[in-house]
């Protein structure tokens, strides 16, 4: 019920773009159910798009872990809209939240606002994302993307042959990530001489641009031996394009973030590997070191932490399930 | 009173003259764009390729239908791209099992009953639209704007933000048939490039040979004037909303069973590049001037130039530019066009005696 609420108000807050009016009012009904020790104050999530699945995975696990500990949450979504986010940031100040887990709009633009909160007395961990300074935030915790591509390419390498001519779906360019995922195709790929990245095209995280662009790019070389996308939804497009045109068996796909559709696609065979993103893992650990700062007062040791991605493929898919391997 | 005469004698041949001359722009832009693209990549003229092409066009086309409608009335629809997206969501929602209110059973409607209810939505947020323009008297461009996001939101509501990929539907169930009769190509042609040519035709003959059509032109040439002759004018707005929503639920069909997935952000900014072929192809957004046949050719521009770019291997960034540049360019050209026409209209008006029964006005225009 409360996950949905949480849901259904994100919604309607991107529904009205209202995000301006403090529109994180989510908590006060939430605080009525449940007995559990919810004395604990309200700790603000504020997240890019819940309509991803991987971002939704990631609010999802923040709430339950917070409720779990509890607290109430608010849950806020930016799109990777920096003046949104210093809206939402400047509602959770003037609520006086217990603390704030931000997944950052921007590198760069995000410091101002976790300033800010910082400033305001409110402790900010950073999941997913970071920002480009150290010693403002308590916390940053990001998946290790280069790490993650190194070991999507490698396998990705290993079922072209190693040969052949390949093309890359580039995520939004203004996404700190992309660029990070791609660097690490390239720094693997480039190592083999016989295989050649014909073109590069963007298809901003999404599905529909990634099968039209696949579509283009299939015309221009009939010939590619595969596909390395920035993320599992684009992956989702080229699997899709390939599919109508009855090149699925010629070109091999390579995904990002290990989400449950990439995952049913690399059961089925119809994708080499995706990697999976610890973001389960990783909001956990935020939303603990959040209730450790609120309750006694410790810092993490380490501000900066990358969690190792996992790689997904035919042999340990069947694990995998909403962004949790159980092992 | 010669003057009447000279206008009301050549009037047929005058119009389409005009007609022709605001679309031959738009059909240059074509040739130059296939011409160049072809030159620089063998593929592009590669019958595959103009297919595959035509297909991406053929969701815009659609889409651009019903925004000329609405443009001709000299209004504005903001909200087709969240229409897509939502119309979309609820035939993906509707194929996977819709839970019926009140009990613990899934309904599983046929294929047929999904695509109705689907269109239905994208009416029923027209027809909103229409209230709030025509009865409201809302400014068309914020009440669709509300409306985009008032769409979008429930589009994300309906789907918990997730994406439906269960749609081919079950034998036993019996609602199969969505995939393979969206995403077929009868006779090699894909399934929406014939809706496109359907629509097009359709539209073509309501505005052309209907009073609707003729009304429609009316009221956007000037609203005051037609209400005055009896034109129904809140009736018209009322109807040419929810026809763009109608459009707008029909791509958004069409896309859902191109994927194929519902997904809630289906459709996103679909609306700039459908206003964007509309006023390419000629189309005023004052309202009054504008033909299917140029709206197609403007969604061939747009299609063609966006498709050429990646063939061709131009960068990312580049290829924003080089569009944004073309609409620019297109409506420019359109707005010197229009003065001088005008200008030169004037100047003759002036110079000539009002006995002469002059030849060359006819061939200069209005």
């Amino acid at each position: 019920m409360k996950r949905k609420f949480a849901l259904l108000l994100i919604g309607a807050l991107t529904a009205f773009g209202l995000a301006a009016c403090g529109g994180s009012d989510s908590d006060s009904d939430q605080a009525a159910d449940g007995d559990a020790a919810k004395g604990g104050g309200t700790i603000a999530i504020i997240t890019v798009d819940p309509s991803n699945p991987y971002w939704k995975a990631e609010v999802d696990t923040a709430v339950a872990e917070a409720e779990k500990l509890g607290y109430d949450t608010t849950v806020d979504a930016h799109g990777n809209d920096p003046d949104k986010q210093n809206q939402f940031i400047d509602g959770a100040i003037s609520k006086k939240v217990v603390a704030i887990i931000l997944d950052p709009a921007g590198a760069d633009e995000s410091i101002g606002a976790v300033k800010k909160a910082t400033d305001a007395g409110i402790p900010v961990f950073l999941v997913n994302a970071e920002i480009s300074e150290q010693g403002i935030a308590k916390a940053q915790i990001v998946s290790n993307n280069a790490q993650g591509a190194t070991l999507g390419a490698q396998a990705w390498a290993e079922a072209v042959g190693g040969k052949g001519e390949y093309v890359e779906l580039f995520g939004n360019p203004t996404d700190n990530n992309a660029q990070v995922r791609s660097d690490g195709y390239a720094g693997v790929l480039s190592q083999f001489p016989d295989l050649k990245l014909v073109q590069t095209e963007t298809a901003n995280w999404d599905r529909a641009q990634g099968k039209e662009k696949m579509e283009i790019l299939l015309s221009a070389h009939p010939n590619i031996v595969g596909v390395v996308s920035g993320n599992d939804e684009m992956a989702l497009g080229a699997i899709q394009a390939l599919k109508d045109a009855g090149k699925l068996d010629q070109v091999k796909v390579l995904g990002f973030d290990g989400n449950d559709d990439a995952v049913a696609a690399v059961k089925a065979g119809e994708m080499v590997a995706t990697v999976l993103q610890p973001i389960v893992t990783g909001t956990t650990l935020a939303v603990q070191y959040a209730d450790d700062y609120i309750k006694n007062g410790t810092e993490p040791e380490t501000e900066k932490q990358a969690i190792d991605c996992v790689l997904i493929n035919a042999d340990n898919a069947d694990k995998l399930n909403g962004f949790v391997l159980s092992e | 009173m010669s003057p009447t005469e000279t206008t009301a004698a050549p009037r047929g041949r005058k119009l389409n003259l005009n007609a022709l001359m605001v679309e031959g722009r738009a059909l240059v832009a074509l040739v130059i764009i296939v011409a160049v693209f072809s030159a620089l990549s063998p593929n592009f003229l590669n019958p595959d390729n103009l297919i595959l092409m035509t297909r991406h066009v053929a969701l815009n086309a659609i889409l651009a239908i019903g925004m000329l409608l609405v443009i001709l009335n000299g209004g504005i629809d903001l909200s087709v791209g969240s229409s897509v997206g939502l119309s979309g969501v609820v035939a993906g929602y509707l194929l996977q099992g819709a839970n019926v209110p009140g009990t613990d059973q899934v309904a599983y409607p046929p294929v047929w009953v999904v695509i109705i209810i689907a269109l239905m939505v994208g009416c029923l947020v027209g027809w909103l639209n229409g209230v709030l323009v025509a009865y409201l008297n809302v400014a068309p461009f914020i009440a669709t704007l509300g409306m985009l996001y008032v769409a979008r939101g429930l589009a994300l509501l309906i789907t918990n933000g997730e994406t439906f990929t269960r749609l081919s539907g079950d034998k036993e169930l019996g609602n199969t048939g969505f995939l393979t009769v969206l995403a077929s190509d009868p006779f090699g042609i894909p399934f929406p490039v014939w809706v496109m040519v359907v629509f097009a035709l359709i539209f073509s003959v309501i505005l052309n040979k209907t009073p609707f059509g003729r009304w429609l032109y009316a009221t956007g040439g000037n609203e005051r004037a037609a209400e005055l002759s009896g034109v129904p004018i809140k009736r018209i707005k009322v109807t040419i909303y929810l026809l763009a929503g109608m459009c707008a639920a029909t791509v958004g069909l069409l896309l859902t069973a191109d994927l194929p997935a519902a997904t809630p952000k289906g459709g996103e900014l679909y609306e700039l590049n459908a206003i964007a072929a509309v006023v390419i192809g000629g189309a005023a957004l004052s309202g009054g001037r504008g033909t299917i046949r140029g709206t197609m050719i403007g969604a061939f521009v747009i299609g063609f130039l966006v498709d050429g770019l990646v063939l061709v291997g131009v960068s990312v960034f580049w290829q924003q530019v080089v569009k944004g540049a073309v609409i620019i360019l297109a409506v420019a050209v359109d707005q010197i066009q229009q003065s001088i026409q005008k200008s030169r209209a004037i100047r003759t008006a002036a110079a000539l005696p009002p006995t002469t029964d002059a030849p060359t006005e006819e061939m200069v225009g209005v």
